[in-house]
């Protein structure tokens, strides 16, 4: 499968993300060449535990993300960063953990999901795929973020590709810097390794990319007040 | 394609940025138009010359002879003319953007409907519609675009050692380096297996195998091709039978009559030679592909789906008519070790400009250093250790398309 880093912005202190940035980011993918294909959409589930006693809700993962990813429709991921694990399953699970919840146990658990859209445009430039999304709650249109994936088909070893995506990476914070923008894009590299996934990247690499920059999507919308 | 009325033919543009769009589109159509009838001049040229040759040919001594000649003279120049106005037009117009895609990239696109050509040659009126215009559609402008395109494409295909600049100037000093191997070693190698067992002891990971056109047909339409694959189910898949089959049972006469050969580079390049007769030693084509991609089209005349292996595809086929027409008895040798020269086709930087990807001016893509020179000269190695030849195989540099000159 093709490799893609997943990129988040990181506005600058004091500052906050707004449309015009989006708008920006967008307006740079096509002046390197970048032809507008489509829309893309991926959803995020922040999973949070809710009982009446804090205790119980203590005991379970703080960092629980389900992910549908644009390209597979049909699978739902489930990642526990904390843990290192990440689950690929078939879209209807979203279904089996619904119905799960009414399950009467000893101990009344409810998972209290709050839904989150990444969508926006791609880009096609050649052999990469940039895509720019904006990442609002659903139901909103506050953006709380902007987030990127860039792609590069003909590798799939995530340690060949290295070279080739950095560089690139280098080559479209430049194109970037030019607008003078508050702010930039930031790429953390998981340790694929500790999730037991290989060298071939594949779908359940691009989800714990994206339930690694959860925790950062969380605290920055938290901070900002919402803005269009 | 929606066009406004075409307003009277209008001089040679000095700056064709600066007209409005319906003066571009003019500008542009009567530049096909120019470029259709020197066309034309080129292939009538082309015709008395020949005429002509045959005449000379048959009888040498005949009274006409003399006029003859004179006549194949002056043909010559005016064929020289007509190319080089024909180059010229070709250079206007993809300075104007409307031979190379990048006019069709940009969003706004003179206001009007690119008109999209698709690989099979079918014009399609509206590319963001994707509707399919049918023969009705196809205005003068799409018409002429698909024979110069047809035209070049053919140049490239059966004569890929003409390089575009070549052919009126005196041959350019090419870029040469000393041969990565020892002739010595080379002369021992005389079977496919002998050069393919060698060259997997040299490169690490590569994996070599040889196959008869029909084996090879299916292994590559079986070959796993939806990015969606699991990766971990498919790599057990490729064990395939005939991966040793050349190694393990050498009295088997199918290793002799080898059509293809396979080089695998895990995660690098797929790249296919074919021999051009099954168990000769003769190489006539090869292509590389990517290592995950499959289908039919996976032959050593396919082209791949990712632009950067169809531009080394492009330069390797250079390569091959290098070696055929310099060192004919080496050439698969030869070919064989430049193929693997790739190996850092995705980690060497560009020995010119020191980069490694590089936005290519003519395609507007951005690229890794995707051309290695091919031109060795009759210097040899002095050490036969096997460290130093991989260090050998490693020095061979890397260029952008647009860092590479013949006469670096």
């Amino acid at each position: 499968m093709p490799i893609k880093w997943i990129l988040h912005w990181h506005p600058n202190p004091g500052t906050t993300v707004n449309t015009q940035i989006l708008s920006e980011v967008s307006q740079c993918a096509e002046s390197i060449n970048g032809v507008k294909e489509g829309r893309w959409k991926t959803t995020l589930s922040f999973y949070k535990a809710m009982a009446r006693e804090q205790s119980i809700v203590n005991e379970f993962p703080r960092d629980f993300v389900g992910i549908s990813l644009a390209e597979q429709p049909g699978k739902y991921f489930l990642v526990i960063r904390g843990q290192r694990l990440v689950v690929e399953a078939e879209s209807s699970i979203q279904m089996i953990m619904e119905k799960l919840q009414s399950y009467k146990t000893r101990v009344a658990l409810n998972f209290e999901v709050k839904l989150t859209l990444v969508q926006g445009n791609q880009y096609q430039l050649g052999d990469f795929q940039l895509r720019v999304g904006k990442v609002v709650p659903m139901n909103s249109e506050n953006l709380r973020g902007i987030v990127m994936e860039m792609e590069y088909v003909p590798i799939s070893s995530w340690e060949k590709s290295r070279e080739v995506m950095a560089d690139f990476f280098e080559l479209w914070q430049e194109a970037l810097s030019k607008r003078s923008l508050p702010g930039h894009f930031v790429h953390n590299e998981p340790n694929f390794a500790d999730y037991g996934l290989s060298d071939q990247y594949g779908m359940q690499h691009t989800a714990i990319q994206y339930a690694n920059i959860t925790a950062q999507i969380v605290a920055t919308s938290q901070l900002q007040p919402p803005r269009n | 394609m929606q066009q406004p009325a075409a307003p009277p033919p209008a001089q040679p543009p000095p700056a064709p940025a600066g007209n409005a769009p319906p003066k571009q589109v003019a500008q542009a159509l009567e530049q096909l138009g120019q470029a259709g009838r020197l066309i034309a001049d080129v292939r009538l040229g082309a015709d008395r010359l020949l005429e002509a040759l045959f005449f000379v040919a048959e009888k040498p001594h005949h009274q006409y002879s003399a006029k003859c000649l004179n006549l194949i003279l002056k043909e010559e120049s005016l064929m020289r003319q007509y190319l080089v106005n024909l180059r010229a037009i070709g250079r206007q117009l993809e300075e104007s953007g409307v031979l190379n895609d990048s006019l069709r990239s940009r969003s706004n696109s003179w206001g009007l409907h690119m008109p999209l050509v698709c690989p099979d040659g079918a014009v399609v009126a509206y590319a963001w519609k994707r509707q399919l215009a049918g023969q009705a559609g196809a205005s003068a402008v799409d018409r002429t675009r698909l024979a110069l395109k047809a035209f070049t494409d053919q140049k490239r295909q059966f004569f890929p050692h003409l390089a575009d600049d070549s052919v009126l100037e005196p041959a350019t000093k090419k870029h040469c380096c000393p041969l990565p191997i020892s002739y010595e070693e080379i002369g021992d190698l005389k079977t496919v297996s002998d050069m393919l067992s060698h060259l997997e002891k040299e490169v690490p990971n590569l994996q070599a195998c040889t196959y008869q056109r029909m084996e090879w047909l299916k292994r590559a339409s079986s070959l796993p091709s939806s990015a969606n694959e699991n990766p971990t189910e498919s790599t057990k898949d490729l064990s395939f039978p005939s991966t040793s089959k050349w190694r393990e049972h050498p009295e088997m006469h199918a290793a002799d009559k080898a059509a293809v050969i396979e080089l695998l580079l895990p995660s690098v390049f797929r790249a296919i030679v074919s021999l051009h007769t099954a168990g000769s030693v003769d190489p006539d084509a090869v292509a590389f592909f990517s290592p995950d991609e499959g289908g039919s089209h996976l032959h050593a005349r396919g082209f791949s789906t990712h632009h950067v292996f169809r531009h080394v595809s492009e330069h390797a086929s250079m390569a091959l008519q290098f070696f055929i027409s310099a060192h004919p008895k080496m050439a698969l040798q030869l070919l064989l070790h430049w193929v693997c020269s790739y190996q850092t086709l995705f980690v060497k930087m560009c020995s010119k400009c020191g980069k490694l990807l590089a936005m290519d001016k003519q395609s507007g893509l951005v690229l890794p250093p995707v051309k290695r020179p091919y031109c060795f000269t009759s210097a040899t190695s002095t050490s036969k250790n096997s460290p130093t030849e991989k260090c050998n195989l490693n020095l061979i540099q890397a260029f952008h398309i647009g860092c590479f000159s013949e006469d670096t």
